[in-house]
């Protein structure tokens, strides 16, 4: 369908995209490492429990650790070998993990899942859940529980914004696999029972935006550029007008679902090929890194065999982050595994990074400005500051906050907003999570 | 990988701006206000303009190098300091001495100067903790302590000469376009083109040429420092409220609006409109906040002004400073996608 403009929402900023860096680099398999550690941490919610022993031998696709209950996801094995390890350790994030070791013996021996033909709303569901397949775009929500609303749902929409600086993953995969979205969005849609689906595309994408209107069942909404475009609740009021209560509330509540283009091409795969979700498209980006490239990764491939794999280091990094710049994870070493979430590995030179002191508030109010939620983030960093938590979350809203970073992007004193917020929030938490 | 990698929580990327960069701009959109102070007033204004920066500058470093211990360990750390409140220097203290030196007539001897950029940044500025803690600006407070201690020379307005050094006889006081005939409600007789250009009207070192503030208020906005419907805002409301009351005052009650321009280019509103209540650190953080400050910052000026016939843009800074705290209160935004509570589902959570 032609596409249209979606609408304008207040707040949000401008940064300086750097997708030029890997945008022209077409996907490329990346072959499998010697070894994988698969954390069983794939998804928000609950680790999965392995069903693997050390020593049992497994295949691509077979199933190593089973969710542990709902908010979970089936964790697949991403090379054929033997499993070597099953260990506790700290992940990227200093939290405790458990890792599966793998070691390959490179001979690809798969053990998928069998492709359904014409297959009917709960085979989609239950092939969904059965591929371990969570939101691809980030936060990792198992995809299964979505599209399983307990409000009536009319519309499907699908994130193609990628409105995070570097990531080019999305992209590609918009480019090069558009009919497998397509499709993929199609069997969502029926699982669902919906015949509404919207893809938004920001602007600076418009191959994408031109490739998807050739599909007379998909309405293209263009974006406008803009960060943060691809933000669950500013992507659906942008495209269907309609606002998202806050937390608990979900999408569902307002009648949509929100699926990434990437959660759309798992789907796709998952029911065709019956291809479990172990290996995903990361992008490689930053100034440090010799070749920037968009990959194919096999789940627990680890970050320096990625980096060895794209021509290692232009330079020393400043940071080395896991996900996108604007939400993603600082590492201290290439000692970590990719994820079902992990959509980038960035090796930002010390003129790209930000790595400021910083300088005493001057209450400008910039970041109430760009923060796309209408919150005060500067009381949250004043109370929290002060040690007052309650107060922080009660003037700031930091409860509804949805730690995009745009407050501490524009921030010209660089403090550290996003994490009195997050320390905000853990503290709530802990208190019982009422104000 | 060496081991300087940082590690932080995300945004990895920020943006370029800094509070220096900010300051560095308002500094630059205070330069055609100062060019023109000197080219109008002579030589004395380029002075009071140097003696009031140099002295706002020193007295912050002064106060930082005792506070961080300078003088400690028998002088050992001097340097270190130095270094250190070299790193930390915003440029704040240039924007406070520039204004400060722009609010006060030419008739302002240095000396004078000196002590009101000395006190309004000890007092005013480090005493509450330095930049960004100031409880009001310190340009309007250093103005205050000025006018009160010295009310002779703080009052005696002088008409631009464009002349390096100025003749004394020419000094008046008392008897700027203000005090006299507008609000007495005889109706202006000045040309609003001699008041946006400031020539032949009695005024202070900077806020007389309303062209430069004018630019000034284009760079502002172009930099994106501040806002551009705050000062329009702050002004209009403003004139609209001293044409009403000027409109009393003649006790005809007809409310003539050609006396709008007159009002709005007489005295300090439009400089104090542009780059004093636009302060970040003295003004409030949200939008409806802000609404309320401006709004209500416009009218006490027009109602001080009715009444004292004085220039009392500072005074009413001060005032609408010492409120922010209590607008920011109870101004907090909603939250996107907020859904105001049906109120019988309140009823029953009570």
């Amino acid at each position: 369908m032609k596409a249209v403009k979606g609408k304008y929402f207040f707040g949000g900023i401008h940064p300086h995209d750097c997708k030029d860096l890997a945008k022209s680099s077409p996907l490329e398999v990346m072959p499998a490492p010697e070894v994988v550690a698969i954390s069983t941490l794939q998804s928000l919610g609950k680790p999965a429990v392995p069903v693997v022993e050390v020593g049992s031998p497994v295949k691509i696709g077979q199933l190593i650790a089973r969710a542990d209950g709902p908010i979970s996801s089936d964790v697949f094995a991403s090379v054929s070998g033997t499993v070597e390890e099953i260990r506790d350790s700290a992940g990227a994030n200093g939290g405790p993990e458990q890792f599966i070791l793998i070691r390959n013996n490179h001979r690809e021996e798969t053990a998928y899942l069998p492709p359904l033909s014409d297959p009917s709303a709960d085979e989609i569901k239950a092939r969904i859940k059965d591929a371990g397949i969570v939101g691809l775009g980030g936060a990792g929500f198992p995809a299964a529980v979505k599209l399983s609303p307990k409000t009536p749902v009319d519309t499907l929409i699908l994130n193609g914004a990628e409105c995070e600086p570097y990531l080019t993953c999305d992209y590609r995969l918009m480019l090069e696999k558009t009919d497998e979205i397509a499709r993929g969005a199609r069997y969502i849609a029926k699982a669902l029972g919906v015949n509404n689906i919207i893809i938004g595309i920001e602007a600076n994408k418009p191959d994408c935006i031109e490739k998807f209107e050739k599909y007379d069942d998909i309405k293209v909404v263009i974006l406008k550029k803009k960060y943060p475009m691809g933000g669950e609740k500013q992507l659906v009021y942008v495209t269907t007008g309609r606002k998202i209560g806050l937390p608990p509330k979900l999408p569902a509540d307002s009648g949509v679902v929100v699926q990434n283009v990437a959660t759309a091409f798992a789907v796709c795969e998952a029911v065709e090929n019956g291809k479990p979700l172990f290996e995903r498209v990361v992008t490689v980006s930053g100034k440090a890194v010799e070749n920037t490239k968009n990959i194919v990764v096999r789940l627990g491939t680890k970050l320096e065999d990625v980096v060895n794999y794209c021509g290692g280091e232009k330079t020393s990094p400043k940071k080395v982050i896991q996900g996108g710049p604007m939400t993603g994870l600082a590492l201290m070493n290439y000692e970590a595994y990719t994820h079902k979430t992990t959509s980038g590995i960035l090796l930002m030179t010390a003129d790209e990074a930000a790595a400021e002191e910083p300088t005493p508030c001057l209450n400008c109010g910039k970041c109430a400005d760009v923060c796309p939620m209408h919150l005060m983030p500067m009381n949250t960093a004043f109370y929290a500051g002060a040690g007052d938590f309650g107060a922080a979350a009660k003037y700031g809203n930091t409860l509804s906050c949805i730690e995009c970073g745009a407050c501490e992007y524009i921030c010209p004193a660089k403090r550290p907003l996003i994490q009195a917020i997050r320390r905000t929030k853990a503290e709530m938490r802990k208190a019982g999570g009422k104000k | 990988m060496d081991n300087t990698v940082v590690i932080s929580t995300p945004p990895h990327v920020k943006s370029k701006r800094t509070t220096r960069g900010i300051m560095a701009d308002v500094c630059i959109a205070l330069l055609p206000a100062a060019i023109a102070g000197i080219v109008y007033f002579g030589v004395m204004a380029f002075v009071t303009e140097i003696v009031s920066v140099a002295a706002c500058v020193l007295t912050e470093f002064v106060y930082y190098f005792i506070a961080n211990g300078g003088f400690g360990k028998k002088c050992k750390n001097a340097g270190a300091v130095c270094k250190k409140w070299f790193k930390q220097f915003d440029l704040t203290s240039v924007v406070t001495g520039l204004i400060l030196a722009l609010i006060v007539p030419v008739s302002v001897k240095w000396y004078e100067v000196l002590v009101g950029a000395i006190l309004c940044i000890a007092l005013v500025k480090m005493f509450f903790g330095g930049t960004g803690k100031n409880l009001v600006n310190p340009a309007a407070a250093g103005r205050v302590i000025m006018f009160i201690s010295f009310a002779v020379s703080m009052t005696a307005y002088v008409a631009p000469q464009f002349k390096p050094v100025m003749d004394d006889s020419a000094v008046f006081t008392g008897a700027t376009n203000l005090s006299g005939f507008l609000l007495t409600g005889a109706g202006n007789t000045v040309n609003p083109l001699d008041l946006f250009l400031g020539t032949g009207v009695a005024g202070c070192i900077g806020e007389t040429c309303k062209l430069a503030i004018i630019i000034g208020y284009l760079y502002l906005c172009i930099k994106k420092v501040i806002k551009w419907w705050q000062p329009v805002l702050f002004i209009a409301v403003f004139g609209f409220f001293a044409v009403l009351l000027s409109g009393f005052k003649a006790e005809h009650y007809t409310f003539d609006f050609s006396l709008f321009l007159p009002h709005i280019l007489s005295g300090g509103v439009m400089f104090a409109a542009v780059f004093m209540f636009t302060d970040y650190v003295t003004s409030p953080k949200g939008v409806i906040g802000q609404l309320v400050y401006y709004i209500g910052g416009a009218i006490l000026l027009a109602l001080l002004r009715y009444f004292t016939q004085l220039e009392v843009a500072s005074f009413v800074i001060m005032i609408m400073n010492i409120l922010v705290p209590l607008i920011d209160r109870y101004c907090i935004r909603k939250p996107f996608g907020y859904v105001k509570p049906p109120k019988a589902a309140k009823k029953e959570g009570k």
